[in-house]
Formats: structure tokens, C-alpha cells, sequence
């Protein structure tokens, strides 16, 4: 893996989401209960969605806006792994992609933090915003739609 | 009718006696003790009797309110009866839990000098004042159409529709999964909120119009929906939302980690808190945690207390925030429930013998304003704080069971597990199947659970009527 160009990067990223992508469609595929697995294809087109937006930043036809701090709600930070199964409940899926965006957001900031070189860390630390903000997506619709009594 | 511009305004709600809390949190029997005749009339009369009244379009099975509030003031018991029963088959059961402050008497027109007429309470009167009577009056019932109706869930919805569909002439048989009709209002609420021979007396006013009860029997195991509908013209599902929902923590698969539906289970179905005089005993606990803020979450407290536990409540936002009740949530705080706000559960940890022993917590703090202006608890680092306990009770909600989703091809099922229903008629995306109630919205209270059966019934009646 070569990360020593924003171009590398971000090339790295669109794998990253469509490797993302990938991860939620063959669960889908597995789910017993078809309203589960039409939760993980959607989340699926997410990652879809991210992906296209790295590929016009790319491509030049997009700005990524380093955003103010995102707020971490830490949700999914003291969950349980979700063991995956074919069962899962819609619940379990928003702790599966928590705990996903959580993990990306881990793997750029711990690449921003091994170069010194100021614009490609700009660019990963940019990168690692991005999945944060995708993590606090799922904190809040878990939030609302399950931690209503709590 | 009273003239409001004649009328010195009366703004007093009559207060209704309750047992005092260091009497009644050591026994399960009601807390709050009902109005007497005269003060139901004192409180009926402050109602000025609007002409354009706003609590009956607050009430989800959209009683007459004014006119058996009028009837009372009169002293005309049994026409206030009528009147009310005209629209709600469980008013003693509503006039107990029914969230009428969010309702009829958030819309009073006193509610803003803090005067509302007290609604439930006089529900509640009519209805124990009718219970005392040596025959209850039976309501008018059409000449039968030769329909049948199958309702699944003995709970209130299933027996809102019950209680419309007889009277309209249909055959009606209502399938229970437990030995018992009533759903969460005789597994679910305690005894000190909603004694049971309550909900026994409404039920059996049911079997008196002539509905069927089948009890023990569980539609998807011991028969489906299809095979059902080879029975019957139509089905309708009202089988709640029995599928509790944990905190997915470490630790939850301790000895002593409880779903709220479990304890109370225990207690109220089963009577355990009667043991031995009942056969299903319930384990005493030295420390009690529930995990949750709402109505479920004060009734496992409450009832811990009750059965001789040091009882705290762990909730992630502040008392602002809580979902119960408030007169649930100061009869907890009077009773000596402990409160611990802003605390967010970690993990449990366990003894070397696999029972709970202590819950790990994180304090909070309220965030920034989100767009919807709300402040969301965010954790404060290095806040964690550990609870000796012997019992955790988890009441943060509950999801519909996958059961007859899982049995009833074609039933279109939403993400949180819930039958997707019409609003307004209950109608699913199977023909000849209604849902209506908790397996529809998601945990919500047993007056939204009737509206929708009501709701259903009319529909259901509709499609029955043009066959």
C-alpha cells in the first residue's frame, strides 16, 4: 500500500468504501428476515454514495471541506461485537455499522498520524472527519430509534 | 348547560387519596384510591362544558367526554356509564394508565391556569362506581351477520376490536399466547397500578357480549394466520411487542441481568411476589439497578422496592428527559427510588459463580444543541463509577416478536421488526388482515393501542358489511 500522494489516497478510500459496500451487501444477502437485509442494501448505497464523492474529488470535480469537530456520541464504542449471523435484528445492524465507520475512522487517523508530510496528513485527517460524521449518522438514528427509553 | 360567563371559575382539582408512600411501598396493593361520589361530583361540576370542546379530538377513542362529565355532575351514574362504555370497552383499565396529562387534559381549556378537569379520574370513578352495581347494563347487539372474526392477542387493542365487532353483530374469537387474556395489562403492569381483578372484570364483560377467548394458544406455532383464514373472514393482529431489547453490553448474559418483560412477568402474570401461595417464585434481591427512564422502568422499580430491595433507576439523560410519566415518577422519588441521572451502563460484572455483582457506569453531560434543538448525553471521560448490586432489570424497550412475520407470507414487515399498517384503518399489505396496536408502532400506551383497534374495527366492519 502506497499512501504518498493525495491521489494514492483517496484511491485508497474509494476501495475502502466499495470494499464497505461489498461487506453490506453479502450480508444482506444472508439475512433471514428480508426488512434486515433491506437495511444493510441500504447501507450498502451509502458507502455507494461516499464512494462517487471520493471519485469526483479525484477527479476534480469536487472540494472535501475539512468540517468543524464532529460531535463522537461514543455509542457503539462499549457495545458488544455483533457475532454475524443470518438473525440479526435492525438493531444489531446499526451496532455492525457503528462499530465499521468507527474502525475507518481509526485506520485514517492512525495513517494521519504516521507522516509528517503537512497536506497528505490535511487529507487523512480530512478523510478520518468524514467517517466520523458517517459514524454519527448511525449513533443518531440508533439514538432515536432505541434508546428512547434510555 | 352551564353558562361559563355566569360561572365563577373553579380552578381547584379535586385531589384523589392515595396510600402514603412509607405505607404502601412495603405492600402491592393500588396506590391511588379512587375518587368518592362527592368528589367526583365536586370535580365533575367545575366543568363548564365548552361548546366546542377540545378534549374529545385529544382522545384516541374519541369518548364523549363533556356529556358523561355533564351526566356525573348530575348524578346521573349509570347515564355516565353509558356514555363512556358507548366508546371505551376498558374504562377502568384507562382511567388507571391512561396518559390523559398528554391528552383530554393537556386540551382542557383550564389546562393553562393548571385547573384541568380531572378526566381520568373521573373515568375511573364511573367505572369502579359501575363494577359495584349487582348487574352491569349490557349494551345493545345487532342481529348476527354471519361473520367471523379472528383476533390474535388478547391484549388492547385485541380487545377494543373485540368489544366494537360483537356489538356489530359479528362472531368474534380473540387467540391468546398466554394462559391469561389482557396481554401487557396482566403481564405487564403491576398490581399497585392496575390491580388484576381489574383487567378480570373487563375481560369477562367480553365474554358476557359473547366474545370467544381462547387462551394458550399461539398463532405462527399452533396455527397460522393462512390456516386461520380458512376459518374466518377476517384476522386481526394485535399481538404487541413482547421482544425486549437489551443494552448489547458485557455481562448481560449474567445470572440476575433481567428483561423488564421477564420481572415483570414474574411478578404479575405469575405472581410471584404471592410465593408460595403461588407456585412461581421470584428471587430476592439485596440492590436492584433498571437500566431506563420510561413507564416500564418506574413499575421494575417500584416493584423492586416493594419487595424489599434498595431500587435505582440509571438513565442516560436528566429528569427533564424521562419519558414515564410524571405521576409515576414522583410516586417513584416519594417511595424512595433512587435516581441516578446522566449514567450510562458499561458493562456488568460478574461473581466467579456467573451471577451479577456490580454495573460499571459512565456519567454524561448534555452536548451542544442538535439541528432539532435537542442535547444529546455525551460521556464525560474518566466519570466511570461502579454500583454493587445482585440484579439488573433492563427496561428500554421492546420490538414486536418475529413470529407471525416470520409465518404470513406476504405480511410486509418494517425494519423494527413492526407489521406496517394504515394509519387510519389498520389495513396490511395481506388481504383480510388488520394490525393495530404495539406490533404496529413500537412500544406506545395502551389508549393509542384501543384507538387503533377501533380504528381496525370499522374498517373490518366495512369489508365484512360489503361481502
Amino acid at each position: 500500500m502506497n499512501l504518498n500522494s493525495v491521489s494514492q489516497i483517496l484511491d485508497f478510500a474509494i476501495e475502502k468504501e466499495e470494499e464497505a459496500a461489498q461487506f453490506y451487501r453479502d450480508l444482506a444477502a444472508k439475512m433471514g428476515q428480508q426488512h434486515v437485509g433491506e437495511v444493510f442494501e441500504s447501507f450498502a448505497r451509502e458507502e455507494l454514495e461516499h464512494k462517487a464523492k471520493l471519485i469526483a474529488v479525484r477527479q476534480g470535480n469536487m472540494t472535501l471541506i475539512d468540517s468543524q469537530r464532529i460531535t463522537d456520541l461514543k455509542i457503539g464504542d462499549h457495545l458488544v461485537e455483533i457475532v454475524l449471523s443470518p438473525d440479526l435484528e435492525y438493531k444489531q445492524a446499526l451496532i455492525v455499522a457503528m462499530k465499521a465507520e468507527k474502525a475507518a475512522f481509526q485506520l485514517y487517523q492512525g495513517l494521519a498520524s504516521s507522516t509528517d508530510d503537512a497536506n497528505l496528513k490535511g487529507i487523512l485527517l480530512t478523510l478520518a472527519k468524514e467517517e466520523a460524521r458517517h459514524k454519527l449518522r448511525f449513533e443518531i438514528e440508533y439514538e432515536e430509534n432505541f434508546l428512547r427509553e434510555n | 348547560m352551564s353558562d361559563p360567563e355566569k360561572k365563577t371559575l373553579d380552578l381547584r382539582r379535586r385531589e384523589m387519596p392515595k396510600q402514603p408512600p412509607e405505607v404502601r411501598r412495603y405492600n402491592f396493593n393500588e396506590v391511588a384510591l379512587g375518587y368518592s361520589a362527592e368528589s367526583a361530583v365536586e370535580e365533575a361540576k367545575r366543568c363548564i362544558q365548552c361548546k366546542k370542546p377540545l378534549c374529545i379530538p385529544n382522545c384516541p377513542v374519541e369518548i364523549n367526554i363533556p356529556a358523561f362529565i355533564k351526566s356525573i355532575a348530575e348524578r346521573d351514574f349509570i347515564g355516565a356509564v353509558r356514555i363512556l362504555k358507548d366508546k371505551n370497552c376498558l374504562p377502568a383499565v384507562c382511567g388507571r394508565v391512561c396518559p390523559q396529562e398528554e391528552q383530554c387534559e393537556k386540551t382542557c381549556v383550564f389546562h393553562k391556569k393548571g385547573g384541568q378537569i380531572a378526566i381520568g379520574r373521573l373515568e375511573r370513578f364511573l367505572a369502579d362506581w359501575e363494577a359495584q352495581q349487582r348487574e352491569l347494563e349490557m349494551p345493545e347487539i345487532l342481529p348476527s351477520s354471519g361473520r367471523k372474526v379472528a383476533i390474535v392477542g388478547g391484549g388492547p387493542a385485541g380487545l377494543t376490536v373485540a368489544g366494537d365487532l360483537i356489538k356489530l353483530g359479528h362472531k368474534v374469537t380473540v387467540f391468546e399466547a398466554l394462559h391469561r387474556m389482557g396481554g401487557v395489562l396482566i403481564y405487564g403492569i403491576p398490581e399497585f397500578r392496575l390491580p388484576k381483578v381489574i383487567v378480570t372484570r373487563e375481560v369477562e364483560y367480553l365474554r358476557k357480549l359473547g366474545v370467544e377467548l381462547v387462551t394458550d394458544f399461539v398463532v405462527g406455532k399452533t396455527r397460522s394466520i393462512d390456516s386461520i383464514l380458512e376459518e374466518f373472514d377476517a384476522v386481526f393482529v394485535g399481538s404487541g411487542a413482547g421482544l425486549p431489547w437489551f443494552m448489547e453490553i458485557p455481562g448481560e448474559n449474567l445470572n440476575g441481568v433481567y428483561s423488564a418483560n421477564e420481572y415483570l412477568t414474574r411478578l404479575n402474570l405469575m405472581k410471584g411476589f404471592l410465593f408460595p401461595k403461588y407456585h412461581t417464585p421470584v428471587k430476592s434481591h439485596r440492590r436492584v439497578a433498571v437500566v431506563g427512564g420510561g413507564n416500564v422502568a418506574m413499575d421494575c422499580a417500584r416493584s423492586a422496592l416493594r419487595l424489599g430491595a434498595e431500587s435505582r433507576i440509571i438513565y442516560r439523560r436528566s429528569r427533564e428527559e424521562l419519558p414515564a410519566r410524571l405521576e409515576e415518577v414522583e410516586n417513584a422519588e416519594e417511595e424512595g427510588v433512587i435516581f441516578d441521572f446522566l449514567t450510562l451502563p458499561l458493562r456488568y460484572i460478574g461473581d466467579e459463580n456467573g451471577w451479577v455483582k456490580a454495573i460499571e457506569c459512565q456519567k454524561m453531560e448534555l452536548g451542544e444543541p442538535d439541528a432539532s434543538g435537542r442535547r444529546k448525553p455525551i460521556p464525560i471521560e474518566g466519570s466511570e463509577v461502579i454500583y454493587p448490586l445482585d440484579a439488573v432489570v433492563c427496561a428500554i424497550g421492546n420490538s414486536p416478536n418475529p413470529l407471525i412475520g416470520a409465518t404470513t407470507p406476504g405480511l410486509k414487515i418494517g425494519k423494527k421488526g413492526n407489521i406496517e399498517a394504515d394509519e387510519k384503518t389498520g389495513a396490511t399489505s395481506r388481504e383480510k388482515v388488520w394490525a393495530g396496536g404495539d406490533v404496529v408502532t413500537g412500544a406506545a400506551t395502551v389508549i393509542l393501542a384501543m384507538g387503533a383497534g377501533r380504528f381496525a374495527a370499522r374498517s373490518i366492519h366495512e369489508y365484512l358489511s360489503s361481502l
